[in-house]
């Protein structure tokens, strides 16, 4: 009887089963989450340098099988949560830790947010297994992978773009504003700040190999080391030669917005234009006022429609106000999707029953699935998802990049681009305004 | 000239952080051979707890550096009680004392993280604001932490020197045995060595937080400096690593400047290297003798 109240409460609330959820339920029919359990895994950084997301990662999780059990589970069967710790998220430690999964818990999936390291080696542990893992680890390296043996890689799946997206799609963005003068460039110069390590290294190597095509000139290309507090001796360099745009593919939030204060003391006439960091609200908190303006992007995140917005304002109720949903979607979606898969194949498989799990990843594969964040497609070849609008010119066939900016810091970014998810109009920043 | 004054201020400002946070390691390890590893987490235990009275229970934030600073000269004290004292008389106390403080440091950094979150949170004792000097904009909360760094520092040098209590801690410093016939109390001498370097921890903690962030991990690269910075000078020498953290801060801005941030680090491990290899014992250390 609770599980109807529930399912029915469900119903009623989620602006989700507006979307695809709608196929989870066919599928179920009308099955109660009452048989034995299905245990899943989660390898995310719950401690140290990246534990804010982290814990961000293991909520969605949870919200995900909370809701996902509420409608009967997979076929009936609830999903059961476990969780280990990826620390500082080498490969290593997090081969260790999705191995831990599988021998202690025997869990079906995966279901991952972001781990750095390579992104191409825990894959190989799933392949071992036959189990199916979805994650966001935003690499190029995965594709790579899935390419170079998809027989044996069938079950591994990245809900999101590559990070090469985020390069081709910020010029293509300040092309976007150039066209409709909503910004015009005072000279032809950009600046890239970067961080040692692969993700922020090809991003930023995608924007610099791609910068004279739209007519820039790279006049500065620093990496730094992190964590970064002092940023004099860069932007001693920023200022000595300024650029009409300033692209920080750096991603620590905290250390972002020591740039923005320390940059705020004296700006120079440029965009500046970040990734991901100002997407956690601590980026705000620490930068106050100084916040205000800044651009910046993400592949994937919550969209600010009626499916995203009753999400945030679901996923803040159960975890706090300051509670990171935009974190939190990525592996909210991914459970979504391989649940829905699993539940239309007819159930998931355990460790070592990869026939059955292939069936799942065809489905997953078939899918083109409208969650929280747009829609997630796979690409046949990769397993990665299509982008929006730089992969695919239909945003009902790829993830959209969402470019957001900052201009009340006291309230969530506004979403700028790209059409037709943008809700607001860029704004030039106030150091720009004279 | 604006560029050099620039690098200049950015150089001392490291500096003068690398400095408080190395003085309250290098005196732990001159006085008692002890290589504190939780030192970091206590640096980030007092940027906390200065968050946590000045921004949670509303206290003026001289009144919540000031709770900070005790807290850590207490949870020094505790560490000498409970961790070093027991294995003090122990053979290889300094490999012993260095594993042991290695798991206090993950326990206080697991209290953070459990008691706080993982979030990084501002902190709030800072000085908003800049002061505009020949061209160069110098933040207030540069000056400030520039000021207090040579105020403890000179603070900590005269106690050392000029006082009874600086006495002890040298003479403990040069024979432990010698200085216990003397009548000097050395149980009082150590509790009293780690409860200092445990509020210097705490001043380090809210000046590094001031102008990055708070996080629960958030001590390990100052503790990884200031061992740097520490081995560069002379394990154990307070002059020589203020000397040497100020010297090492102005170096890595004028890298960062001239060859580019992502050689700053490499070149403070470059340094240590031809260090260890020209002076085993340091720039500043003796072979023998009294360290403080």
């Amino acid at each position: 009887m609770d599980s109807q109240i529930n399912r029915r409460n469900f119903f009623k609330g989620s602006a989700l089963l507006a979307g695809s959820a709608g196929l989870l339920v066919g599928a179920n029919g009308t099955a109660y989450a009452s048989g034995e359990p299905i245990p899943i895994g989660q390898a995310a950084p719950l401690t140290d340098f990246a534990a804010a997301d982290g814990v961000e990662f293991r909520n969605g999780l949870i919200l995900a099988c909370e809701e996902i059990n509420a409608l009967g589970g997979v076929l009936g069967r609830p999903l059961e949560p476990y969780f280990e710790d990826t620390k500082q998220m080498g490969d290593a430690t997090n081969v260790q830790a999705v191995q831990r999964l599988i021998d202690r818990y025997a869990v079906h999936a995966v279901i991952n947010g972001y781990n750095l390291g390579s992104g191409s080696a825990v894959q190989d542990v799933i392949a071992d297994a036959g189990i199916i893992y979805m994650h966001n680890d935003t690499s190029r390296g995965h594709g790579a992978l899935v390419e170079s043996d998809p027989q044996r890689y069938f079950g591994s799946f990245q809900t999101d773009p590559a990070e090469i997206w985020y390069g081709t799609g910020l010029l293509k963005f300040l092309k976007s504003l150039e066209d409709d003068r909503s910004f015009s460039r005072p000279n032809n110069k950009m600046a890239i700040i970067l961080s040692a390590g692969t993700y922020a290294s090809n991003i930023a190597n995608t924007v610099r190999d791609g910068a004279a095509e739209f007519g820039w000139d790279v006049s500065l290309y620093e990496t730094v080391n992190v964590p970064i507090s002092e940023w004099g001796p860069t932007l001693a360099k920023i200022r000595q030669d300024p650029p009409a745009v300033i692209v920080v593919t750096h991603y620590f939030p905290a250390d972002l917005a020591q740039f923005m204060i320390q940059f705020m003391n004296n700006p120079t006439p440029s965009l500046v234009y970040m990734q991901y960091g100002p997407s956690v609200k601590s980026f705000r908190d620490i930068a106050g006022e100084a916040a205000n303006g800044v651009v910046f992007s993400t592949v994937i995140g919550a969209l600010q429609d009626e499916i995203g917005l009753e999400f945030e304002r679901h996923y803040k109720e159960r975890f706090g106000a300051d509670a990171g949903h935009n974190s939190g979607m990525q592996s909210y979606n991914g459970a979504w999707i391989w649940a829905t898969a699993a539940a239309l194949a007819g159930g998931s498989g355990e460790p070592g029953n990869d026939a059955q799990n292939r069936k799942v990843a065809d489905r997953i594969r078939s899918l083109i699935f409208r969650g929280v964040g747009g829609t997630t497609r796979f690409t046949p070849a990769g397993q990665d998802v299509y982008s929006y609008p730089g992969g695919v010119d239909d945003p009902s066939l790829g993830m959209p990049h969402q470019f957001l900016q900052i201009q009340d810091y006291t309230r969530e970014p506004d979403l700028i681009a790209p059409w037709p998810y943008g809700k607001a109009a860029f704004k030039l920043p106030p150091w720009m305004n004279g | 000239m604006d560029t050099i004054l620039q690098i200049l201020a950015s150089g001392l400002t490291l500096g003068a952080m690398y400095a408080i946070s190395t003085a309250g390691l290098a005196l732990v390890f001159g006085a008692m051979n002890m290589l504190n590893m939780s030192h970091g987490a206590i640096l980030a235990l007092g940027g906390y707890l200065s968050y946590f009275a000045v921004g949670g229970m509303g206290l003026p934030a001289p009144v919540g550096v000031v709770f900070a600073v005790l807290v850590c000269a207490a949870v020094g004290v505790l560490i000498y009680q409970i961790v070093a004292r027991p294995m003090l008389r122990s053979a290889n106390f300094e490999t012993r004392i260095f594993i042991a403080t290695i798991g206090v440091g993950v326990i206080l950094e697991s209290i953070i993280l459990e008691t706080f979150g993982p979030q990084p949170k501002p902190q709030p004792v800072s000085m908003p604001g800049s002061l505009t000097l020949a061209g160069v904009h110098l933040p207030y909360q540069n000056l400030m932490i520039l000021g207090i760094a040579m105020l403890l520092m000179a603070a900590l040098g005269f106690a050392l020197q000029k006082t009874r209590i600086g006495r002890a801690i040298r003479a403990t410093a040069q024979n432990r045995d010698a200085a216990q016939l003397m009548g000097v109390p050395i149980g009082y001498v150590y509790a009293l060595v780690l409860a200092i370097s445990g509020g210097l921890a705490a001043v380090s903690g809210i000046t590094i937080s001031s102008l990055s962030s708070l996080l629960p991990n958030m001590g390990a690269d100052p503790m990884l400096k200031a061992f740097i910075i520490c081995v560069v000078a002379g394990l154990g020498s307070l002059p020589g690593s203020v000397m040497a953290a100020l010297f090492i801060g102005v170096l890595e801005a004028i890298v960062q400047y001239v060859f580019g941030v992502r050689f700053s680090f490499a070149l403070l491990l470059i340094l240590v290297i031809i260090v260890l290899i020209g002076r085993p014992q340091g720039v500043f250390g003796r072979v023998q003798g009294v360290r403080l």
